[in-house]
């Protein structure tokens, strides 16, 4: 039986980050991809907020780079959709479809995704109109019309980001008023290039070839309507995919793994990277920074110098 | 082996033959085509003996996608005996191509 130093759930920028530091440290390292290295990030079409590409990098090269430079330090992918996890065991077990894994330590880096509005076609116009993410995005409509879908703070920050940028922004939202914490509400309706839609659900992408707009229903009136637009921020909140760990793990209301900055999660060797962890803020850095700084709580659990009975901090 | 990239005169000739044809309808824009290529080829190389899989480039072969009846990309569809025999839409995982397989191909 084969026995890793690191198992690693997910191959996103945290996966392979952690992946690379392993490699380097000279741990046996296996990351369990169920689809492609980058995860989100391999998503987006051009990253530009990520230091050292100065004219940016779309998501799926910067992560095919990740993988190629862990591997190249010996880490192993497997395309292999994980099933169960027991953490707690000795070693970890992780059951895959491709097989089970072992595992003195276990990376939990499977990530988030957007919401969807689940319409048809949603998926198929994700990078011809449909977007998720307006920092990841919004360059592209400069002078365009965008409508925002969604109420809460990540709504009204993704329409404060596209405000400057966009000619005109619709910010469509299910009801009266915005959930979003009121620092937003006064910029937003001061907003001169800022129209609301309230009490309105999308019901219909329209598209030729990309999108070209929306179709709406009045959900007080049930009023049919629709709006031209060149794109559309969906932002109808994020689910971590932490599913698989609830049982074994603390999890905050939004569903994401309790870790500090160190990533130790309640079972020693076990460690929350990237969008699963409960944090401030998450993007392609802060991921990373969470691959780096597992591999260096995990190699102290490995050399018994982890004080086992800790909480996470 | 990497799947590799066919037109329509092609297409007609592979679905001709004896086996099973697995062909990825893709586009160089889409960004969910691009994420699931290895995933593509790596389940296309542990069936070699079974399925004959090739990627079809929509932006190229519009008439032939409009033919097949393709509105959503990346849509996977398997022929057998020249016909279409199952289809899915973006499989969110290589397991998902998998069971995609072993269902459509009776297994």
């Amino acid at each position: 039986m084969k026995v890793y130093d690191m198992l690693i759930v997910g191959g996103g920028p945290g996966g392979y980050t952690a992946a690379l530091y392993a490699a380097r440290a000279g741990l046996s390292v296996l990351v369990l991809e169920k689809l492609s290295a980058g995860g989100q990030m391999a998503l987006s079409e051009r990253i530009e907020n990520y230091p050292g590409f100065p004219e940016g990098i779309d998501g799926y090269t910067l992560a095919e780079q990740m993988q190629a430079q862990a591997e190249r330090f010996g880490a192993q992918t497997e395309l292999a959709e994980v099933l169960a996890l027991d953490l707690r065991a000795n070693p970890k077990i992780v059951e895959t479809s491709e097989g089970t894994f072992y595992g003195r330590t276990v990376v939990y880096a499977a990530g988030a995704e957007p919401r969807q509005l689940g319409l048809p076609m949603e998926q198929a116009l994700v990078g011809r109109g449909v977007s998720y993410c307006a920092a990841c995005d919004g360059a592209f409509y400069r002078g365009k019309t965008v409508a925002v879908v969604g109420g809460g703070d990540s709504a009204a920050a993704e329409a404060m980001h596209l405000l400057p940028v966009a000619k005109k922004v619709i910010l469509i939202h299910r009801r009266d008023t915005l959930r979003a914490t009121k620092v937003y509400h006064a910029a937003l309706t001061q907003a001169e290039n800022l129209e609301f839609r309230w009490n309105s659900a999308v019901t219909e992408l329209i598209y030729d070839g990309r999108l070209t707009g929306l179709r709406l229903k009045n959900t007080v009136t049930g009023e049919e309507s629709s709006v031209s637009c060149d794109g559309v921020f969906i932002s109808v909140g994020r689910e971590p995919a932490t599913a698989l760990v609830s049982s074994q793990l603390s999890l905050d209301k939004g569903g994401y793994i309790v870790a500090g900055e160190s990533t130790r999660t309640e079972i020693p060797g076990v460690y929350a990277v990237g969008d699963v962890r409960s944090k401030p803020l998450r993007q392609v850095v802060t991921a990373v920074a969470d691959g780096a700084a597992a591999v260096h709580s995990a190699q102290s659990f490995l050399a018994g110098l982890e004080n086992t009975d800790c909480l996470p901090e | 082996m990497a799947a590799i990239s066919v037109d329509s005169e092609q297409f007609s000739q592979m679905l001709a033959g004896e086996k099973p044809l697995l062909v990825d309808f893709w586009a160089p824009w889409c960004v969910h085509c691009r994420a699931l290529q290895a995933a593509f080829d790596k389940a296309a190389e542990e069936n070699e003996d079974s399925v004959l899989a090739v990627k079809i480039n929509i932006d190229e072969e519009m008439e032939l996608t409009n033919a097949e009846g393709i509105e959503v990309i990346p849509t996977l569809v398997l022929y057998k005996n020249g016909k279409r025999a199952a289809s899915v839409v973006n499989p969110g995982s290589k397991a998902a191509i998998d069971a995609f397989l072993q269902d459509a191909l009776g297994r």
